[in-house]
Parts: structure tokens; sequence; C-alpha cells
């Protein structure tokens, strides 16, 4: 009985030694634990499985700073791989002052393992301040918003940026973001120029998006690194990619971090109950 | 679907190469006409500053086959002006049928508007000129009557507590567990020799959540100054640190203790959040303060404040708005002010029958909408049409 | 006077900026617009002010010799080292400085800012284990919801039942957001009265005065 009554007072050291454990172990050993993609994964899955090779570019902003890379980096290089697997071609910008950066490096990474060809293949249109008036912008020209690409080549010197004027050339954008520009997506490319827009956002921001989803402005939706994993799960279901499960490896820290918190809930309210009954007897 | 339909064009090879919607250009072969824009309307956009016309018009016909891209708006001086007098001032796609000219040049000057409807196939085809119009000023926004409305009936409620108040009449306030704890907890620390650790949020001064910490924050340096307690105020937004620096020294001159007040015991730390959060869990765990108050507004960083807090044997008030963070404080903290309570401490600890009368006044405002949502929502269940009418009526321009 | 002067001051322009709101003439919003820079402005200031503070806080405490003194010539190389790089690097030839300054802030700010995020993650388990007891019956509820909310981010949630990210989902958004939304009502009354108050000169503890 004093056991189970020890269980609602376990030292928190020993919390934070079981938690440390619980997401090292996972991120260090191949543990693999199995996923089912959610609607909202399939349906921006699906989308961008449909587009037709060759076509028409799609447009990822990936507007985030280094804090949120964890959740959101995975997912762009999970749909750039995808993507480039099946020569749809690329469009990346950011609206964030930090994203040059990380875009460049998900773009150095993944671009190599395709073969996929600058200009060609895909463009980085580089950062533009102004948030909603650059999605605005593009909406009329996207030549108005980026004249030239991140190096200062005139978009006019793509192959593949020649028939693209503005949303109506676009045949999806996908708003990766840590912030609330992704309501500008669907506010101003979505619902004034008619775009089809898809989301991915961190895990604490999901809620936000959901009346979108229920309305059809948004045709998908990634849910922070489990939203990655997901698509990662999928990208190597079809075979369009070998490459280790980075948002998938860090899920599986989560779930079992979540499973341990579960635990620990459970040995507390163990404890609680027994040490209630035990002073109940006395 | 549309995409699919425009990737489909796109696969046929029908998207010319067309970089601005302008009038048609030669093109071999000649694209098939389209249909110019109906009846072209201008007005001047009302509740604005002026110099802005809003324009609509009837869509082209074509429209509705999906032959339009979008349309270019014109405005000129004189209705039968010549082309190259139309400047352009707008471009919307298709699906919109209205657009505003925010660059009138001149207030009180008749202007005229034409629209071109531009094709996918690059043919393009203008409409009538539109009736004048004159842009104007307005000193009044009839779409914000609603709010002001509903301001002054606010005000008229508050004063009339406040009224109240004055004349005597008791007004009774429930008992607030983390306010009435506030003078044990500088108790506490008075007996223990330590410090009271006071966060006024990470927020800045127009967070109005700010403003009320300050206010808790004047009436706990008034209790510190009366026990000659150490004060430890740590501050992460410039403005803030300056105001709290003033307020607190005004309180320990009230009391009659200019002379306790210590320059130092209000001071900034960092802009950056985490940064802040670590400075603070340092001076806990250094300084060991028996009493810390978290009041304002709070991100992330809540928790790791709290639980630190906690480990260090502190008595923890916190008082915060912020929804997501309310959790964490209620877990790791003795007393937590959640939402509305955090605006109500300063009225609860003055005790002044002023500021409990506009607690009184917020209590039957709130009761006020509560009875309007419910008419609300039983008007939309009777009848749904309903529903709409009173979002108009709530919507704020 | 004293108090007198920024009294005043609050009630003309609290009372000058409530009608702004209802006023959309061009004087009206180049006022507003002029008020918004001064905001911007004073910040400015401020910050001299707080930069102040810090270096007066730390000096003070080298010179006492008070406990931890050595660490406040840590803060203070930080700010005077972070304060070179980052205005010298932008002087033409000096590119090497800016990159010093981009480069400790890519691996030393920013994995410290991280660090310390990620000790929510610890405090969060901790603080849960305290907190979820089954005390009563509505303490009960919340420990079940929270299960299911815990399950349903996971993929193990899924691959348990595969309702259980539905069942989170409609948490999240029905009991959940209506409580929310009972609080925000309070809060944003909270709000307008606060600022009531303090434009009628009600509330005065922001000048020190306790309402008197």
């Amino acid at each position: 009985m004093k056991i189970l009554e020890k269980m609602s007072s376990i030292d928190r050291r020993v919390i934070f030694l079981l938690v440390a454990l619980a997401v090292i172990i996972p991120l260090v050993a191949n543990i693999g634990l199995p996923s089912r993609p959610g609607k909202y994964t399939i349906e921006m899955y699906g989308f961008i499985d449909r587009l037709p090779a060759k076509s028409q570019p799609l447009l990822i902003d990936a507007t985030y700073s280094p804090s949120m890379m964890p959740e959101l980096q995975p997912m762009l290089k999970a749909i750039l791989r995808h993507c480039f697997a099946r020569k749809v071609r690329v469009m990346l910008m950011t609206l964030d002052p930090n994203g040059p950066a990380l875009c460049e490096a998900a773009l150095r990474e993944v671009a190599p393992e395709y073969n996929a060809v600058y200009g060609e293949d895909y463009v980085f249109l580089g950062f533009k301040p102004g948030s909603s008036a650059v999605i605005m912008a593009i909406g009329e020209n996207v030549r108005q918003a980026f004249p030239a690409d991140n190096y200062g080549k005139p978009l006019s010197e793509f192959p593949m940026m020649a028939d693209v004027r503005n949303y109506a050339d676009i045949p999806l954008v996908v708003s990766i973001a840590g912030s609330a520009i992704t309501q500008g997506w669907v506010i101003y490319a979505g619902t004034r120029y008619h775009a089809s827009v898809g989301a991915g956002c961190t895990a604490v921001s999901t809620a936000d998006y959901y009346p979108f989803l229920q309305s059809g402005q948004l045709v998908g939706l990634l849910n922070g690194m489990k939203g990655a994993s997901e698509y990662e799960w999928l990208n190597q279901r079809n075979g369009y990619s070998t490459a280790r499960r980075e948002a998938g490896k860090g899920m599986d820290a989560v779930s079992i971090v979540h499973l341990l918190l579960m635990l620990f809930i459970v040995l507390g309210n163990i404890g609680y109950l027994a040490g209630r009954r035990a002073a109940q007897k006395q | 679907m549309r995409s699919i339909t425009v990737i489909g064009l796109i696969l046929l090879g029908s998207a010319a190469a067309l970089t601005q919607p302008m009038p048609a250009a030669p093109a071999d072969p000649a694209p098939p006409p389209v249909q110019p824009p109906g009846l072209v309307t201008a007005m001047d956009t009302p509740n604005d500053a002026g110099n802005s016309i809003s324009v609509d018009w009837r869509p082209s016909p074509d429209e509705a086959q999906g032959l339009v891209e979008g349309y270019v708006v014109y405005r000129s001086e004189s209705a039968e002006a010549p082309e190259s007098l139309w400047t352009r001032v707008g471009y919307v796609p298709y699906g919109l049928n209205q657009s505003r000219d925010q660059s009138v040049p001149e207030n009180g000057m008749d202007f005229f508007y034409r629209v071109r409807v531009v094709s996918r196939l690059g043919a393009s085809a203008v409409s009538q000129a539109s009736n004048p119009a004159r842009s104007s000023e307005q000193w009044y926004n009839s779409m914000r009557t609603n709010a002001l409305i509903a301001s002054l009936l606010f005000v008229a409620i508050v004063v009339y507590f406040i009224t109240m108040a004055q004349k005597g009449q008791h007004l009774f306030v429930r008992r607030i567990a983390g306010l009435s704890a506030v003078e044990e907890a500088v108790g506490r620390a008075t007996e223990m020799g330590r410090p009271i650790l006071f966060v006024p949020g990470l927020s800045s001064i127009s967070d109005v959540a700010t403003i009320a910490a300050l206010n808790i924050l004047g009436q706990v340096a008034k209790k510190t100054a009366e026990y000659d307690t150490p004060l430890l105020v740590p501050n992460r937004d410039p403005v803030v640190y300056t105001v709290a620096q003033e307020v607190v020294k005004e309180a320990y001159s009230e009391i009659g203790r200019p002379d306790a007040y210590n320059h130092d015991s209000v001071f900034y730390l960092t802009d950056s959040q985490m940064g802040f959060a670590s400075g603070v869990d340092g001076i806990m765990t250094r300084e060991r303060p028996a009493t810390n108050f978290f009041m304002g507004m709070f991100w992330a960083e809540s928790l790791i404040l709290a639980e630190t807090g906690a480990a260090t044997g502190a008595i923890q008030i916190a008082g915060t708005d912020a929804i997501h963070q309310l959790p964490f404080f209620i877990t790791a903290c003795d007393y937590t002010l959640i939402g509305e309570e955090l605006y109500a401490a300063s009225a609860y600890l003055a005790r002044d029958p002023k500021l409990l009368g506009t607690l009184k006044g917020q209590d039957w405002s709130k009761a006020l909408i509560v009875l309007l949502l419910v008419a609300g929502l039983a008007l939309s269940l009777i009848n749904p049409g309903v529903r709409g009418f009173i979002l108009n009526i709530l919507t704020v321009g | 006077m004293r108090r007198q002067i920024p009294l005043m001051l609050v009630l003309v322009l609290g009372i000058f900026f409530f009608i702004q709101f209802f006023v959309p003439s061009r004087l009206s919003t180049n006022i507003y617009q002029v008020s918004l820079q001064w905001l911007i402005l004073i910040s400015a200031f401020a910050i001299v002010l707080a930069i102040g503070s810090l270096v007066n806080h730390h000096l003070l405490k080298i010179k006492r010799r008070r406990e931890h003194w050595p660490y406040s010539y840590a803060t203070l190389a930080g700010l005077v080292v972070m304060s070179l790089l980052g205005i010298l690097g932008r002087f033409p030839g000096l590119g090497l400085l800016d990159e010093i300054y981009y480069r400790l802030y890519l691996f030393v700010q920013a994995p410290m800012d991280a660090a310390m995020f990620a000790i929510l993650a610890f405090y969060m388990a901790s603080a849960s284990y305290r907190a979820f007891r089954a005390r009563s019956k509505e303490a009960l509820l919340l420990l079940v919801s929270g299960f299911f909310i815990m399950l349903g981010v996971i993929p193990l949630g899924a691959l348990i039942w595969d309702r259980i990210p539905d069942i989170a989902e409609w948490i999240m958004m029905v009991p959940n957001m209506a409580a929310k939304r009972g609080i925000l009502f309070g809060v944003g009354l909270g709000i307008t009265a606060t600022s009531l108050k303090i434009i009628l000169g009600i509330e005065r503890s922001w000048l020190g005065g306790g309402g008197k």
C-alpha cells in the first residue's frame, strides 16, 4: 500500500530524467512507430499527387523563423520531395526575413536527391516584405511582387516561368507558416483571386484553421510535426522518397513523451486514490 | 476543380503569353471576341477620409462561360475623353464586380469610370463610361453607430453605479481568493526577510492587461512600502519599465516612505522572451523571493516561470487574460486571477467605492450581453433568416 | 500639479481618441497616424533608459561585490559585443563583423533560446503529473478529456481507435471553445472598463495612487 501511495509523489527530477530519455532514445534509435495519415493530410497530398508532371508550378510560401523549424522545415522538405519526385514544378518564396536561409537549406538538401534543375524544376523567389500586400500583388502579376528571383535574375529568363502570370496559372498555393499569414493567403489569394490554398502550420495554431477546412477554403492542412510525419510516410509508401523520416523521428519522440505523460498521470491517480483510501481507513 | 480547369486550359496550350491585361494586342490568330461589362456605376466611398470612389459594374455575359480573366478599371475627367486620357486605377479578377479607386486626385470634382473586360484568351472589350462621381470626406462613420450606442450604454451603466456607490450604497463584491491573499503574501515575505517578485507581464504598455498589472503593482508596492519588504520588478518592455518605476516610486511616496524606495528594485532585463524567462528564473533561484506575482500578459514562458517559482517554495499569485496560459498558472500557482479578475483586482484591493461601482457596471453589462445572446439565439432558431440581420447589426464597419 | 497634468492629459486624449474612432476624416486619420509615430519615438527613448537601467544594475552589482557578481561581466560583455558587431557590421568593408554577429546569433543565442523553450516539455510533464488528479467528478471529466486530446494528437491514437482524433477535435472545437469565449466576454468588458476608469481618472494606481 505504501508503494502505491508513493506513486503520488514521484520526485520531479525522476520525471525530468524519464522525459529526457523519452525524447533522446527515439531520436537516436530507429523506432519507427506506425503512422496513419489524417484526413486533411491525405487531402493535401492527394491534391499535389493529382497535378500533372511538368505542369504550371505550384507556389510554396515558407514563412517561419528558426524557432519553428522542427515542426515546419520537415513539412517543406516532404512537399518538395513529393513535387520533385513527380516532376511537379515549384516556386518557393518567403514573407519572413529569417526565411531565405531556411528555404535555401531545404532546397540544397532536397533538389540534388532528385536532380532537380534550378530554373526548370524550381525557382526560389526569395523574401519580400509586405505580407498581404505581396499576396495581392501576385494576384495581379507575380512579376510585380518578384521582378527577379532570390539571386537577382529576372523571372523572364526562366523557361518554367514563361506562362505564369498570376494565381490563374498557379494550380496550388501552399502556405507553410508559423504566423497568421496563412489567413492572408486564404482571404486574399483564395477568396479574392480564387486560388486553391493548402496550409501547413504549427500544432498549437491548428485549431485556428479548422473553420477554413470546414468551409472548403483550404484544400488540406498539415498539422505540425504530426502532419509532416504523415506526409513523409505517404511519400515513402508511394516510393517518392527514401530519405530519413525527420518528422517521423520527432513524432516518435512526441508519441512516447505523450504516453509517458499519461503513464505518470495514471500513476499519480493510483497513488492519490490509495492515499485517500488509507486516510479513510484511519 | 477550378485548378483542374486551369491546368486543362494550359495543357491545351490555350494560355497565350499575356503578361499585362491591357487593351487587345494584335495576335495571330485573333482571339475570339469578348462581350463588354454592362452598366458601370460610380459613387463616393462612404465613411472614409475622401479621395476614394467605389465603382461597380454588371459582369460581362461571357463570365458565366468561364471565359473571363478579370476586369481593368480606368478613370478619366471626361466621359468622352480619348483613350490616352483614361488612367488605369485598378484590376480585379473574375467573380468580383466592384473596385475602389483610392487615388482620386481631388475631392468634389467629377470623374468618370470605364471597365475593360479581359478574356482568358487575350481579347478585351471596354464598357460605356459611368455616371460622374465626386469623392468627399466624411466626419462620421455611420457603420460604427452600433459601437457608439454600445459604448455609450456601457458608460451610462458604469457611471450610474459609480454614482450609486458615491451615495454610499453598499455594493457586494464576491471574495477573490487570490487577491485576499495579497496581504498575507506580503506579510509572509516580511516575516521571512525575503523579497517579493512582481512580473508585470511580457507585453507592451498598449496592452490593457499590462496597465491592469501596473495598477496591481501600485497596490502591492504600497504594502511593501508599509512593511519595508524588498520588492523586485523585472521588465521586458522598455516603456513598461519606465512606467513601473514611476508607479513604485509614487506608491512609496504616498505611503510616506520615499526614503525606503530602492531605485534598483525596478529594472530592465531583456527584450528576448526566453532570455527574460531565464533571467527571472535565475532571480527566483538566487534571491528566493517569498512571494511571486505574475500579472499581465504571458505567453509560452508562463509555465517555465511558475514551475521554477513553485520549486523555490514561494507563494505564487498569477493573473492573466491569456486564455492559453491560464491552465499552466492554475496548475503551478497557489492563486490565479482568471481573465476579468485581473481587471477587477485594483478595485478589489483599493476598496474604493468608485472603483467598485465600475465592477458592478461591468457585471450588469455582461448580464445584458448574455440576455441579448439568448434572445438572438432564440430568434435565429425560430426564424433562421433573422441570423443575417442580427450579424449585420453587430458588425462594426 | 504632478498628478493633475497626467490626469488631464489622459482625460483629454482618451476622449479625443474615442471620438476619433468614429470620425473618418483626413484630419482625424492623420492625427491618429502621427500619434502612432509618437509611440514609436517614445519607445526608442525608453530603450535608452532601459539599457541604462541594465548597465547600472550590473555595474552596481560589480561595485558592491554582490553575490554572483562576476556573471555581471558576462552580461555587460554580451551587450557591448553584440551591439558593436551589429552596428559596425553594416559599414562597407566590415562584412566579417556582420558574419560573426550572424553566427553568434545562430549558434549561440538561437540554441540558448531553444533550450529554454524546450524546458517547457519537462515542466509540462511534472505539472500535468501533479494537476491531473481525479479529486472530483469534474476533475475526472477533465482527466478523461485530457487523455482523448493527448491520444488524438499522436498517431497511436488513431491506431487504437480511429474515432479518437475526431473526439479530440470535437473537445477542442466545442466545449473548449465555448469556455474560452465565455472568458473572453469578461476580458473584453474588463478591458473597456479599465480604459474607462483611467480616462475618467477614477483609477489612479498607475500613478502610484490608490484611487483617492
